[in-house]
């Protein structure tokens, strides 16, 4: 599974990769997480499976739902999660999603 | 760096609720936009709420700098925290008065209607 994360600079957003994936490997998954700027992310859009924002992007989920079209879902990170870097919580929420 | 430390989850906690704060500020502009001004006040409103909430955060930061209880520590998570406060406050402002202009936008767009 591919799960692309996403922020406008990217720089809080690859701090928060960075626990999710010790997380993936703890839990022994092959999910690859990366971070991704806004403007970079649209060149991507097609290799994620799932697409999440951090708040301060929340405003551009309708424009990243369009690029998508229906192919993945698209969600905004909670905020009390982004807040407190809860890496096992989002990815339980990315397993709820995709189920 | 595995473990976040206090200072790395203090900034998250604030980048997050003022970050919460902007998207609500953006939408309130867009809602402002289709004429629905009831909703962009209730966006600024809810982004208000999650602007005070970094900003209290915040304060606990500026506190403990007075007090000479931090060591003066200002990594660049600290930094992109204020950025993003600084630049919150800002979309606040523009989104205010955008809001305004919508609004005298749709009167006088209402009035070459009658």
């Amino acid at each position: 599974m591919h799960v692309m994360l996403c922020c406008n600079a990217g720089m809080s957003t690859s701090l928060l990769v960075q626990k999710m994936q010790n997380e993936v490997a703890a839990r022994g998954e092959d999910t690859v997480i990366e971070a991704r700027p806004m403007n970079e992310a649209m060149d991507h859009i097609n290799e994620a499976d799932i697409i999440l924002l951090g708040p301060q992007i929340g405003y551009a989920k309708a424009d990243f739902e369009k690029a998508v079209d229906g192919r993945c879902p698209v969600v905004v990170i909670p905020m009390v999660d982004y807040g407190r870097m809860n890496a096992p919580k989002i990815l339980d929420d990315i397993k709820a999603t995709l189920a | 760096m595995d473990e976040m430390n206090d200072l790395q989850m203090t900034c998250f906690e604030i980048i997050s609720f003022v970050g919460t704060a902007k998207s609500c500020y953006i939408n309130a502009i867009a809602k402002a936009k289709e004429g629905a001004f009831d909703e962009a006040a209730d966006l600024i409103k809810q982004g208000d709420e999650a602007y005070n909430g970094g900003h209290d955060v915040h304060m606990k930061l500026l506190q403990a700098d007075a007090a000479g209880e931090r060591n003066g520590e200002a990594p660049l998570i600290l930094l992109h925290a204020e950025d993003q406060m600084a630049g919150t406050e800002t979309c606040k402002l523009m989104a205010l008065n955008f809001i305004d202009t919508y609004k005298e936008l749709f009167a006088l767009k209402a009035k070459v209607a009658e």
